[in-house]
């Protein structure tokens, strides 16, 4: 086995990784696998056999192929690679970074911490009330903790399968008989199970419009810890375009806003919500929406789309889910009626509105999301 | 390209199903490192056709398992076959026999009801193929269960310990993309992602697959189904309607697409109201025009 090759492939992990790419060390002895079984010689035949291998995802497809042709077909093939000795096993040296940059290297957080304050119950009531959009960035990292509390709450994690009860519930036979044993083969009583109760499924549809922008960071954080929490939950951002950015929110802390701001057309850009929840209607309502699932909108409903457009498919999201929420940060201000053009046409297929400016008003929320 | 690459793809050729060199290498990779095949792609690429062509090329049996939500143990792995117990118990009754006797014959292997992932493990004549149908709906705790029958491939059954694999399967996990699969699983996995095909690719396909399609009409069905694909639908057709339509264009004997064609067999491809809807005289006339219209560019 060459250990240039070795060292090489390890080096093109090392490449993807900082590239965004989740590589594994047991997808590197895949990739090694695979490439002695392939003809090294075929430039095709390495690619395909490292694509697969490696596990490569249509979304990190660029990112492969634009490192593949620089690790394998460019400037450092693996027999110019240099001599295995000059960094032995014991002393391995860090790979030059083939992108050129400076990029911190993977694991390495930027772990903001609070100067002296400790998170007091006070200050903890404060932050609370604070409204998001008078939040500084201190206060942002003791909400985001704060809010990962909240949504702990809802981790009442149970399964869907059939689970043991006592009284009600379909009979088990595989646990009725073997109780019956012990009666020397009489059924006395049977054995029943049930479905337990269900997690929460949510679909949260954040807007990320100029309007929005000194609450979004905090709605998505929200989601960030909603998801973290109850599995099953999906979100999604828009402006002008509606785009799902569940994986994207999988990522370490400090990468997720780059990626967002990357993945997600005109941030903080101008809002068509009629338009982007018509896409979410007709692209994934039928897959990802059910009679159990809760919709979440986040959004301040400054339409400026046809209203029509917005009604329609606020209608069909609504008969298919079991609750929808809209969740608007306009509401704090007394004063505010929701006449805007776009919050009137939704309001009659809305089953909760309500507000959204501050970490107290999502707490409320949080009854609304069990299902 | 690999000789042994060439030979699978042409193999499977002959057994309909025309493979890309991404997934004759993927198919070649999971046989000789043994490890199971993640398929994601859009509904009707051919994920499901893979498995189907892996077991008639190495004539052996397919076994399937079709995920839903809620799939259970019972289901997919084993079951006890309790009327028979029942009955044994019954007539141990009557013999006199004592408990620990009777437990020891019921908890048997003959009293085992085996379900598709145990027939897998513990078929003899040797290696099955395992088709894991979208594995996407399926809730992430079979995941999890999932992770000891795939990267080991044993099972352990409490009541008889744990059996091992006779010959490791062939598995073959397809995935719609409905929900992402979990890190877990994918890395015990090798990755394919298939696309739509290209116009060639799709075009060799339906002459494949259906015998009286002439290639002017595979052509222009390849052509209208590309700038189909295009346009915003709630469900863009896959290989397997295409082909579903070539063979009732073929049936209606048509043997170039025409407006009146298209809209009476539409039914074949575009299976959503709103998109029916969508595609008005104008629309299809266009897109009829766009799929002849090359073929007067080419000729």
């Amino acid at each position: 086995m060459s250990r240039d090759l070795i060292v090489h492939l390890a080096r093109f992990a090392g490449a993807l990784r900082a590239g965004g790419v989740r590589v594994s060390t047991g997808d590197e002895v895949d990739a090694l696998r695979a490439l002695l079984l392939s003809d090294l010689g075929d430039p095709e035949d390495v690619r395909l056999s490292l694509r697969c291998s490696l596990k490569v995802r249509p979304r990190d497809e660029r990112t492969f192929e634009a490192l593949f042709a620089r690790y394998w077909l460019g400037g450092e093939a693996p027999a110019r690679a240099r001599p295995a000795a000059e960094h032995g096993p014991g002393n391995p040296r860090p790979p030059p970074n083939p992108l050129g940059g400076e990029a911190p290297a993977d694991g390495e957080r930027e772990i903001e911490v609070p100067e002296g304050e400790e998170l007091g119950s006070s200050r903890e009531a404060l932050l609370k009330r604070k409204h998001f959009d008078r939040c500084d960035e201190r206060d942002l990292a003791e909400i985001e903790r704060l809010m990962a509390r909240l949504a702990e709450r809802l981790a009442t994690r149970k399964g869907r399968r059939l689970a043991p009860v006592h009284g009600r519930g379909r009979p088990d036979p595989r646990r009725s008989l073997r109780r019956a044993l012990a009666t020397g083969g009489e059924v006395i009583s049977f054995a029943r199970r049930d479905h337990p109760v269900e997690t929460p499924r949510l679909v949260v549809i954040c807007d990320t419009s100029g309007s929005m922008e000194a609450h979004g960071r905090f709605l998505l954080a929200f989601a960030r810890s909603l998801k973290r929490v109850a599995k099953q939950t999906e979100v999604f951002a828009f402006n002008t375009e509606l785009v799902r950015i569940t994986q994207l929110l999988a990522g370490p802390e400090e990468r997720v806003l780059g990626a967002l701001s990357a993945a997600v057309p005109d941030w903080s850009g101008g809002t068509r919500i009629g338009e982007s929840l018509e896409a979410f209607a007709s692209r994934h309502l039928s897959e990802l929406v059910d009679s159990r699932t809760v919709v979440v909108v986040f959004s301040d409903g400054l339409e400026r789309g046809d209203p029509e457009l917005l009604a329609d498919a606020l209608r069909r999201i609504q008969a298919r889910a079991r609750r929808l929420i809209w969740l608007n940060p306009l509401l704090s201000d007394p004063r505010y009626e929701p006449t805007a053009r776009g919050m009137a046409a939704a309001l009659p297929f809305v089953d909760e509105l309500a507000p959204a400016h501050d970490l107290a008003s999502l707490e409320r929320l949080l009854p609304h999301l069990r299902s | 390209m690999r000789p042994e690459i060439r030979a699978l793809q042409e193999a499977m050729a002959r057994e309909g199903y025309i493979a890309d060199d991404a997934i004759a290498t993927a198919l070649l990779l999971a046989g000789d490192l043994q490890k199971p095949l993640l398929v994601e792609g859009d509904a009707g690429v051919g994920k499901t056709e893979i498995a189907k062509v892996l077991a008639r090329l190495r004539s052996t049996e397919l076994i399937r398992l079709q995920c839903y939500e809620g799939l259970d143990v019972s289901t997919a792995l084993y079951e006890w076959n309790y009327p028979r117990q029942m009955l044994r118990v019954r007539m141990a009754e009557r013999e006199g026999q004592d408990a620990t006797q009777m437990e020891q014959a019921v908890f048997g292997r003959s009293y085992l009801l085996e379900r598709p992932l145990l027939r897998a493990i513990s078929r003899r004549e040797g290696p099955a193929v395992l088709l894991v149908d979208e594995v996407d709906r399926a809730d992430e705790a079979f995941e999890a269960f999932l992770l000891e029958v795939l990267s080991d491939f044993q099972v352990t059954i409490p009541e008889l310990g744990t059996i091992r694999a006779e010959h490791v399967p062939y598995v073959i996990l397809t995935s719609n993309c409905t929900r992402e699969i979990g890190d877990a699983l994918r890395r015990r996995c090798l990755y394919l992602h298939v696309d739509h095909p290209s116009l060639e690719k799709e075009v060799a396909i339906l002459t494949a697959r259906v015998p009286g399609a002439k290639k002017a009409l595979a052509l222009q069905i390849g052509r209208f189904l590309r700038a189909l694909r295009a346009r915003r639908l709630m469900r863009r057709p896959g290989v397997a309607e295409s082909i579903d339509w070539a063979q009732a264009l073929v049936r209606l004997h048509v043997d170039e697409l025409d407006l009146v064609s298209v809209r009476t067999t539409l039914g074949c491809i575009v299976k959503d109201r709103r998109d029916q809807h969508d595609l008005d005289e104008a629309e299809l006339a266009r897109l009829v025009a766009e799929a002849r219209q090359e073929e007067a560019l080419a000729s």
